[in-house]
């Protein structure tokens, strides 16, 4: 007996899995094709039913014993024919009223740093236009953050109290590995690798040995680009500032710049763009100027060039840097720079 | 830097129609950045000429007088300290809602029950001078109610320069410099400044200075006068008022020469009293030596520091501080003074050293042209014959070269044109130079050009530093807009890049983490409480701060610090970070330069932690899943093994390596509760922690993947459920039941049980198993039998019973 009811289950079983893979018709075919399946084996008149009439045949003690697992089948069987069933059951509407003003259910939400989301912006526009997007070593050599980049050996920039030493000498008993100052290194870095022409933007952390107060922060992040072809002009520049201007902060944009020294660009220059908050008549946030400071500039100078490996004769360029951590506070407004590395969830969660 | 406008007159004749704040827009667009403009009238708003008319004694305290002060509109009662008041005086009146230069608002008060309406200053409280001893009496001259600024003649306008954009630019440290910009602006004749200066010192002089220069390196040019017949007194009221201007403080006669010359060329100069020093000697400092400075101040003082010394020791810091016992002092009758030209880099370190930045030091380290030096000398000789008619030069010295290395520069025109991107003009480009003073020889297309000396000794070496002169004078917003026409070429995308934005998406949206930043660094007290060695940490050698002297080398210890600042707003939640860790080996990364050696390794980690809420274990190998379901588009599924070494914050017996194949990615760490409970972290945490290369492995190799025929035939499904001992690992079972047959296509757990139907020391794993052949229908005996085998293997392997349904 039990045997017979042991292949009757498999044989049920067997028969659901194959219908179940079978299942390509229409969902009304589908629950006709499953009652008759359910009708075979579980119905009055069905395999199981016709089985357990002749337990009524079966001694005493056998007949309670079967009966238990003849039960046990039974009721498996029929969970598994619910199971399937729950899977190609049509849904039918419920005539319950709801409140269609409920919410919906939840979804758990995380965020992305908001550096990292104007970074993306801006990285997607560099891109558009050819730009390759670059990464580079934090922990930097004294040579790729400052010399390479013709900054002077005694130049107060690399006094320990702007830039954080690494505390392990070199062969000649100084201090050459530093927290990188700024994402310049990376433009000789980029040329050495990729040579000219060179159209890259590196974004990455930067560091300066300077106490923290909500206007300051000894971890920043900037973002460097640079532009190496034949005959590359101070115009060009200008043309792709501008062209960064209107797509940050619209169409109307305008670019405005004057002369700011960088040892590693010759001329050196500063852009700033109109005021997004007030259109360039005076606010709170551009100081009543009507102007946002927001970019460092200039043509390459030759020597980083060299450094760079490009002939200076054949090919010039222009490279510009923009302070991330200053275009997200202007952008949101964020007046604590501290936020930025805090780890606050109720300052993240807002991006 | 202060620039004031009446001072910049005596250069160029700015015409009126030149406001303040268009020659402030000017110097920004084409010079150095002019951060305000100040007017003087309005430092001294709502301070007024007033006439005391009546004193007497404040009823509660004796020191206190009250006033009754006549401003003309009104008479003020004004509750007065000072020892000097009296009856009849003029007086600058303070009135109510002044602010004062030192930043002091006069509000309407009551002292010791007596109202005040105002308050009569004292020189200190103007930012006029030193004195505090009583108020400040005006002279008859003032008139009841006048403004007090037109009282002091004070009518100057004063543009505020931002000091960094002058660090390039020695020249520009003084009002002839910078007049000499302003005089290339607007096209005005600009004169030599020899006009302003005394005529040339030629001697005989009568006596011979004794001066040394030992170390001609630091000091490449050292000049100086005796002058005799001085007398130390107030400077004249023209010299106060220009030095009050710029936010020089006057002091006499003879120091405020010094300083004016300072301000007005930018070459620093010294004055000692001559009684006081029998010689000088230019030398590096003794060890052990030190000085007590003009600020009453003692320094110690080493070998890298470049003094000025007499027969027994420092009386002058090279180019920092003069010593207080040689100064000028009230009785000076004869003085020494110097002009000299110190090296920048030792005079900025010596000033670092004994942490005394002055506007001398300052101007040191910007390089000066030692040319200078002697119209220094000469422009203050006149000004101190000015105030002291008698006053004669008895010695001069001077040592030392005033060569500076400039070469001449060769450009072509059409370079420039190249460079600017359009074509200025020969004409333009000569007349810019010319007006900044270089000389330019035109020969056919090329300009030969030679720096002058003031240029030369930093800023202009190379034909580009000449196009930056051209470029910024012409003006960097009159050059036109244009884009590079360039060829074509679609940008080379990194996959590692790709892979770090992907990460962050499923990091964020998947699994509804948040992003954070956290500092490179990590404190040694962190870690010990994370039971983490920082033995082998690369350490800065200036921290600023003791929690940030180490690189990190996980990702770990600061998202745990996050989990903590944020456990009680939240119930649970998740952070992430992608960041690079710093391990001292030898990474990719060349150094460069002479150097054939390699950054320390410094690659990236992704790490993540989650606190709070119930199974935090389990949820993170979820994230963990799902990340290398995603970057592997479905291909790779993660396992986990237990592990021997995990880092000290772990409960080692509730930690597991992350692997894929063969290959360990990382780890999943539950915080051990004594960690917990030591850094005061509440919520039960688990910490994540992988390599991104490894990843970024896996997201290669299955970039490209194909895409798998869905099967014909349908696939049988059995649900297995096996009661084991405790102590077996489902990772193992989850292996044998997949390896067992190649027919066998997926294993699912979908449930694991432990508890009261169960033995002790027993659970179960119920699996869902999923056979499937690619080329005909599996039939049920064909599945019960392959299943039969398996059932044996499992029950022989793990002791596994197939637990009854």
């Amino acid at each position: 007996m039990k045997i017979k009811l042991e292949q009757l289950k498999k044989e049920a079983i067997g028969k659901l899995d194959d219908f179940l893979a079978l299942v390509e018709k229409t969902p009304q075919e589908a629950q006709e094709k499953f009652r008759e399946l359910e009708q075979q084996f579980l119905g009055r008149k069905g395999k199981l039913a016709i089985l357990l009439k002749d337990l009524k045949d079966l001694g005493e003690d056998v007949r309670k014993e079967s009966g238990e697992f003849a039960n046990n089948i039974k009721k498996d069987l029929e969970g598994r024919f619910g199971e399937v069933f729950a899977k190609i059951k049509i849904a039918e509407p419920t005539d319950a009223s709801i409140d269609v003003t409920l919410p919906g259910t939840k979804k758990e939400l995380g965020s992305l740093h908001p550096v990292t989301i104007i970074q993306k912006e801006i990285e997607d526009l560099f891109s558009s236009i050819g730009f390759m997007i670059l990464d580079g070593p934090e922990l930097e050599s004294d040579y790729f953050n400052f010399e390479a980049l013709n900054v002077a050996p005694h130049h107060p920039a690399r006094d320990m109290q702007d830039t954080f030493y690494l505390d392990k000498k070199n062969e000649n008993g100084e201090y050459d590995l530093l927290m990188r100052t700024q994402t310049s290194p990376m433009q000789v870095r980029a040329m050495k690798k990729y040579g000219a022409p060179l159209r890259a933007i590196i974004p990455g952390r930067c560091f300066r040995s300077e106490a923290t107060d909500s206007r300051h922060e000894h971890t920043f992040y900037q973002l460097e680009g640079i532009m190496i072809d034949k005959k590359i002009n101070f115009s060009h520049m200008k043309g792709i500032m501008d062209l960064v201007g209107k797509r940050l902060y619209g169409e109307d944009t305008g670019l405005k710049m004057r002369p700011k020294f960088y040892p590693f660009v010759e001329p050196g220059s500063n852009g700033e763009y109109t005021c997004f908050l007030c259109g360039g008549k005076g606010c709170r946030v551009c100081k009543n100027t009507g102007w946002l400071e927001i970019v460092g500039c200039g043509l390459i100078h030759p020597e980083v060039l060299l450094a760079g490996g490009i002939d200076p004769e054949e090919y010039s360029g222009f490279a510009f840097g923009f302070g991330l951590n200053r275009l997200v506070m202007l952008k949101y407004g964020i007046d604590d720079i501290r936020l930025f590395n805090g780890g606050d969830i109720r300052f993240l969660e807002q991006f | 830097m202060k620039l004031s406008l009446q001072w910049l007159h005596d250069f160029v004749k700015l015409p009126k129609s030149v406001s303040a704040s268009d020659l402030a827009d000017k110097l920004t667009n084409h010079t150095v950045e002019v951060e305000g403009v100040e007017y003087q009238r309005e430092a001294f708003s709502k301070v007024i000429v007033g006439k005391v008319i009546s004193v007497a004694k404040h009823p509660n305290a004796d020191r206190l007088r009250l006033a009754k002060v006549d401003v003309r509109s009104e008479i003020l009662d004004i509750v007065c300290g000072a020892p000097n008041l009296e009856e009849g005086q003029l007086v600058a009146v303070a009135l109510i809602g002044a602010i004062l230069p030192g930043g002091l608002e006069i509000r309407e008060s009551e002292i010791r029950g007596e109202k005040s309406f105002g308050m009569i200053c004292a020189e200190d409280e103007l930012g006029l001078g030193q004195n505090h001893e009583g108020i400040m009496v005006l002279s008859k001259k003032a008139k009841v109610g006048q403004d007090f600024s037109v009282y002091l003649g004070l009518d100057d306008t004063i543009l505020e320069i931002d000091n960094k954009s002058l660090s390039n630019r020695s020249d520009l440290w003084g009002h002839y410099g910078l007049a000499r910009e302003v005089s290339v602006f607007y096209d005005l004749k600009f004169p030599d400044y020899e006009e302003f200066c005394s005529p040339e010192i030629i001697g005989p002089f009568s006596e011979k200075l004794d001066i040394k220069i030992e170390d001609s390196i630091l000091c490449p040019y050292y000049s100086a006068l005796k002058i005799i017949n001085v007398t130390v007194k107030d400077s004249p009221k023209w010299l106060k008022q220009r030095l009050l201007a710029v936010g020089m403080r006057p002091i006499n006669n003879l120091v405020d020469a010094t300083n004016y010359v300072m301000l007005e060329l930018g070459q620093p100069l010294h004055a000692f009293s001559a009684e006081k020093v029998n010689r000088l000697v230019v030398r590096r400092a003794k060890k052990d030596e030190s000085i007590e400075t003009l600020d009453d101040k003692e320094h110690a003082l080493d070998s890298e520091i470049l003094v000025i010394a007499n027969s027994d020791e420092p009386v002058a810091v090279a180019g920092v501080i003069g010593g207080g016992k040689t100064g000028i002092h009230d009785g000076t009758k004869e003085i020494i003074l110097e002009s000299a030209n110190f090296e920048a880099v030792a005079v900025r370190k010596a000033a670092a050293k004994i942490g005394v930045r002055t506007d001398s030091s300052v101007r040191f380290e910007k390089s000066l042209d030692p040319n200078f030096c002697p119209l220094a000398l000469r422009r203050a000789l006149k000004i101190i014959q000015e105030t002291c008619p008698k006053a004669e030069v008895l010695a001069y010295f001077n040592s030392g070269s005033t060569k500076i290395k400039s070469e001449e520069i060769k450009l072509k025109a059409s370079w420039l044109d190249e460079k600017i991107g359009e074509t200025l003009g020969v004409e333009k480009y000569v007349n810019i130079l010319r007006g900044l003073g270089f000389a330019v020889e035109i020969d056919g297309d090329i300009l030969k050009v030679l720096v002058p000396t003031w240029r030369a000794a930093k800023d202009v070496k190379i034909a580009e530093d000449l196009l930056e002169e051209i470029v910024r004078i012409y003006g960097y917003n009159n050059i036109k807009i244009s884009l590079p026409k360039i060829e074509m070429v679609a940008p080379k995308v990194l996959p590692e890049k790709i892979l770090e934005d992907k990460l962050k998406t499923i990091l964020a949206f998947d699994n509804a983490l948040h992003e954070v930043y956290n500092y490179s660094f990590v404190g040694e007290n962190q870690l010990n409480k994370l039971n983490i060695d920082p033995s082998s940490y690369l350490h800065l050698v200036n921290p600023i701060s003791s929690e940030h002297t180490m690189l990190r080398q996980s990702l770990a210890p600061n998202l745990i610090s996050n989990a903590r600042t944020n456990q009680f707003k939240y119930d649970s939640f998740g952070l992430f970070e992608i960041g690079r860790v710093f391990i001292d080996i030898s990474g990719n990364n060349e150094k460069g330069g002479e150097s054939s050696g390699r950054l320390p390794y410094q690659e990236k980690n992704v790490s993540f932690v989650i606190a709070g809420g119930d199974n935090v274990f389990s949820r993170a190998k979820g994230v963990v899943e799902n990340i290398l379901f995603r970057i592997s588009s479905g291909n790779v599924g993660a396992y986990f093994l237990p592990g021997e070494s995990f880092p000290g914050f772990a409960d080692h017996e509730k930690s597991a390596r992350i692997m894929v194949g063969s290959e360990e990615l990382g780890l999943v760490a539950l915080l051990a509760k004594d960690i917990s409970k030591t850094i005061g972290l509440k919520k039960e945490s688990v910490i994540v922690e992988m390599s991104f290369n490894s990843l970024l492995e896996i997201f290669l190799a299955h970039r490209n993947s194909q895409y798998l025929d869905v099967s014909k035939y349908p696939a049988v499904k059995r649900d297995l459920a096996f009661v084991v001992d405790t102590e077996v690992l489902y990772n193992d079972l989850r292996e044998s039941i997949a390896s067992f047959d190649p027919l066998i296509n997926s294993v699912e757990l979908f449930d694991v049980y432990q508890g009261t139907n169960l033995p002790a020391e027993k659970k179960s794993l119920a699996f869902s198993v999923s056979y499937l052949s690619k080329d005909r229908t599996l039939t049920t005996e064909e599945v019960d039998s392959l299943q039969g085998r398996l059932l044996v293997l499992l029950a022989e392997k793990f002791g596994a019973q197939i637990r009854n349904y």
